[in-house]
């Protein structure tokens, strides 16, 4: 607290109590991905058959810690510190209440803590606890009861921590009648709006099936069902990580290029088409489950593919945003302005790369969406070689190169080294090129995911180009290279934490955009117009294909013999139900 | 331009892509490449950035 001392310096001088919550929600993070980074590494060798230290029976403990401590932990912690700076930064003021941001913060790392001792159990023989459900825990695998209490935790902190900034955002809103939201409170609040709605689904999944279920409560579930209400909210989960890292590159990412954002109407447009699109296509994952109509299936299809627009939006802006910042550094020409980006600032190279890899990631996404095309990877190793091109590398790949920028502006130390951050991000993009690759390839040739063992008894993968061995080698020393890149990063990153307070620990500026929000329809900013249109989507998307799996499934908690969902059978059951209970109104009210 | 430590380190960075889908590409018109194919020119590219880096790059980077 160098207030003392002159004028402040950076945020944590302005915001110490702030910076002190975001600091403690990235360590966390940090933890997080320092362990799910050892297991991928594990696992990594395990399943090409390099090198194997665990026994083939604990493939899934690690690959279930795996996913939850990085998709889930390392990726939400780290959301919650950023959206917290960007809050207070973006509306320049204090939290509401430190004691309140210190209760979420609790919740969600309690709730962690409980679901992380629940799987790692599984390594302890007779200790009766473990949860080797994999991070989408689908029924029938079954967990340990800690495993769905930690995880409902968790999410209940989220919430609270949403209820944070709308607080801080209403506390703002009354002392600045009339004004635009400032771009990153819109886009903390668009993004946490589309949460509240996304995890309704799992929220109603864990708390009335699966944590009854657990504790023996009641005697099965509708396995469809929570599968589909985990999609539900396993499609819009994506867009939760990945709208940090957008976010990082529509308001800092221009910054660091040396330029100002292209347009800032363009951005806001972006998160509210993400808000209405995000969820109502997560039947787009169960394409092969039988239980569910093709039409259903189709009309997630359709969706999902408009859901390219703010993507590519997002490219455009990206792109225009560098080049303006590069033409303001010197740079001439076609393409030789790129030479003139700050290539040496590794949170501007490691933002490049993460989106340079998102485009492939966006590629290989498309083949997943289409429902006929995805027949040919469905759980194949093809889709883990997509999603570690956009959670594990545009999301995981921002967030560490934003970090480069933003832990010295928490701790008001300068970056540790800037070359070793250049050559971690270098590395992870290498890394990722070789393991990525060659997942996909392998995919192609029918390898499946989820396995410790892919090698079957007298039957042999083909590939067209090359063999099974190389592409063995090659996941193998990709995954070699991102566990080293990992520890490069954590290594940095404490250092500069332990480092000497600076005068000036970085340029945290953020300049104006080129086209502000001035001239832009005020609509854009009604957050209820949006939040009802985003509900009646939801409802149009999942009332027919739920109403088709509970009544053809068995009912809501199973049992029975389920019976393919059709489009008919699900208007059935909605009308009869709304006929019986319009009914019964009636005869209430008579 | 100059040829930084950074600037190289990317095109390096660029250039792990291409050499692995140049089998792809041969492919495309039926020529098999063995690995050890992509692994001899991508050495000689990395020779070759070493020479230029040599010439054009200065030991330090001044500016950027
Ligand atoms: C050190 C870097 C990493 C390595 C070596 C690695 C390795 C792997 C491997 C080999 C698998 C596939 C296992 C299988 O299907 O049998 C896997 C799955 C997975 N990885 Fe990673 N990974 C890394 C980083 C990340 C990051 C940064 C994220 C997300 C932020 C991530 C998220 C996941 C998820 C969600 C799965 C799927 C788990 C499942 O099938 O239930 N990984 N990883
Ligand atoms: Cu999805």
């Amino acid at each position: 607290m160098a207030t003392a001392s002159g004028p402040a310096r950076t945020f944590v001088d302005r915001f110490p109590s702030e910076a002190g919550v975001i600091k403690a929600n990235l360590l966390v993070s940090f933890v997080a991905l320092g362990i799910g980074a050892f297991f991928g590494l594990v696992q990594a060798l395990h399943r090409t058959d390099i090198l194997r230290v665990i026994d083939s029976a604990d493939y899934y403990t690690m690959l279930t810690g795996h996913g939850v401590l990085l998709a889930i932990v390392f990726t939400i912690f780290f959301l919650t510190g950023f959206f917290h700076w960007a809050t207070a930064r973006s509306l320049d003021r204090p939290a509401v209440s430190t004691l309140y941001s210190w209760a979420w913060f609790g919740l969600m790392t309690t709730g962690t803590v409980l679901a992380t001792i629940a799987i790692l159990g599984g390594l302890v023989p007779n200790l009766g606890i473990s949860a080797d459900v994999l991070f989408t825990f689908y029924a029938p695998l079954q967990a340990h009861p800690i495993f769905y209490i930690g995880l409902a935790m968790f999410i209940v902190g989220t919430w609270l921590a949403g209820a944070d900034w709308f607080l801080s955002y209403r506390a703002w809103r009354s002392d600045n009648k009339g004004e635009r939201i400032p771009l990153q409170m819109f886009m903390v609040l668009t993004t946490m709006i589309m949460w509240y709605l996304a995890t309704l689904g799992v929220a109603v999944s864990v708390v009335f099936f699966l944590i009854p279920w657990s504790l023996g409560l009641i005697p099965s579930v509708n396995p469809l069902l929570t599968r589909t209400l985990f999609w539900y909210f396993g499609h819009p989960i994506v867009y939760f990580w990945l709208m940090p890292a957008y976010m990082m590159w529509y308001t800092i990412l221009p910054k660091l290029s040396g330029g100002r954002l292209f347009s800032d109407p363009l951005a806001r447009v972006v998160f509210l088409l993400f808000l209405l699109l995000s969820t109502p296509v997560g039947i787009h994952h169960q394409y092969l489950d039988p239980g569910i109509a093709e039409g259903f299936k189709f009309i997630a299809m359709t969706n999902t593919m408009f859901l390219l627009l703010p993507s590519l939006l997002t490219a455009f802006t990206a792109v225009a945003s560098m080049e303006h910042g590069a033409r303001q550094r010197g740079g001439e020409g076609y393409l030789r302005w790129l030479g003139a980006l700050p290539w040496r600032d590794p949170a501007f190279t490691g933002m490049a790369l993460a989106g340079i890899l998102f485009a492939a990631g966006g590629f290989s996404g498309m083949i997943n969406a289409g429902m006929n095309i995805n027949y040919l990877i469905h759980n194949t190793l093809w889709v883990p070689g997509h999603f570690h091109l956009t959670v594990g590398t545009a999301v995981a790949l921002t967030m560490m190169a934003g970090s480069y920028w933003l832990v010295p502006q928490l701790t008001g130390t300068k970056l540790y080294s800037r070359p070793i951050g250049l050559l971690q991000v270098i590395m992870w993009f290498v890394g990722m090129v070789f393991m990525s690759n060659a997942m996909h390839r392998a995919g192609l040739a029918g390898i499946p995911r989820r396995t410790a063992e892919p090698q079957y008894q007298n039957f042999e993968f083909l590939t067209p180009i090359g063999s099974i061995f190389e592409l063995r080698v090659q996941i193998a020393l990709g995954g070699t290279l991102l566990f080293l890149s990992v520890v490069l990063f954590l290594f940095n990153i404490l250092l500069t934490s332990l480092g000497e307070e600076s005068d000036r620990p970085v340029d945290e500026y953020l300049p104006e955009p080129l086209s502000g929000p001035e001239g832009s329809p005020r609509v854009l900013d009604n957050l209820g117009l949006w939040t009802g249109i985003a509900v009646v989507l939801v409802i149009l998307a999942y009332t027919l294909p739920l109403a088709g799996i509970i009544q053809n499934g068995g009912g809501l908690f199973g049992g029975g013999l389920p019976i393919p969902a059709t489009v008919s059978a699900g208007l059935d059951f909605v009308t009869t139900l709304v006929t019986t209970t319009v009914n019964t109104l009636l005869e209430v009210a008579a | 331009m100059k040829l930084t430590k950074a600037r190289a380190l990317v095109i390096i960075a660029f250039s792990v892509p291409i050499a692995i889908e140049l089998r792809t590409v041969a492919g495309f018109f039926n020529i098999d490449l063995p690995l050890i194919a992509i692994a001899v020119i991508e050495f000689l590219f990395l020779a070759l950035m070493f020479v230029l880096y040599g010439l054009y790059g200065e030991g330090s980077e001044s500016a950027s």
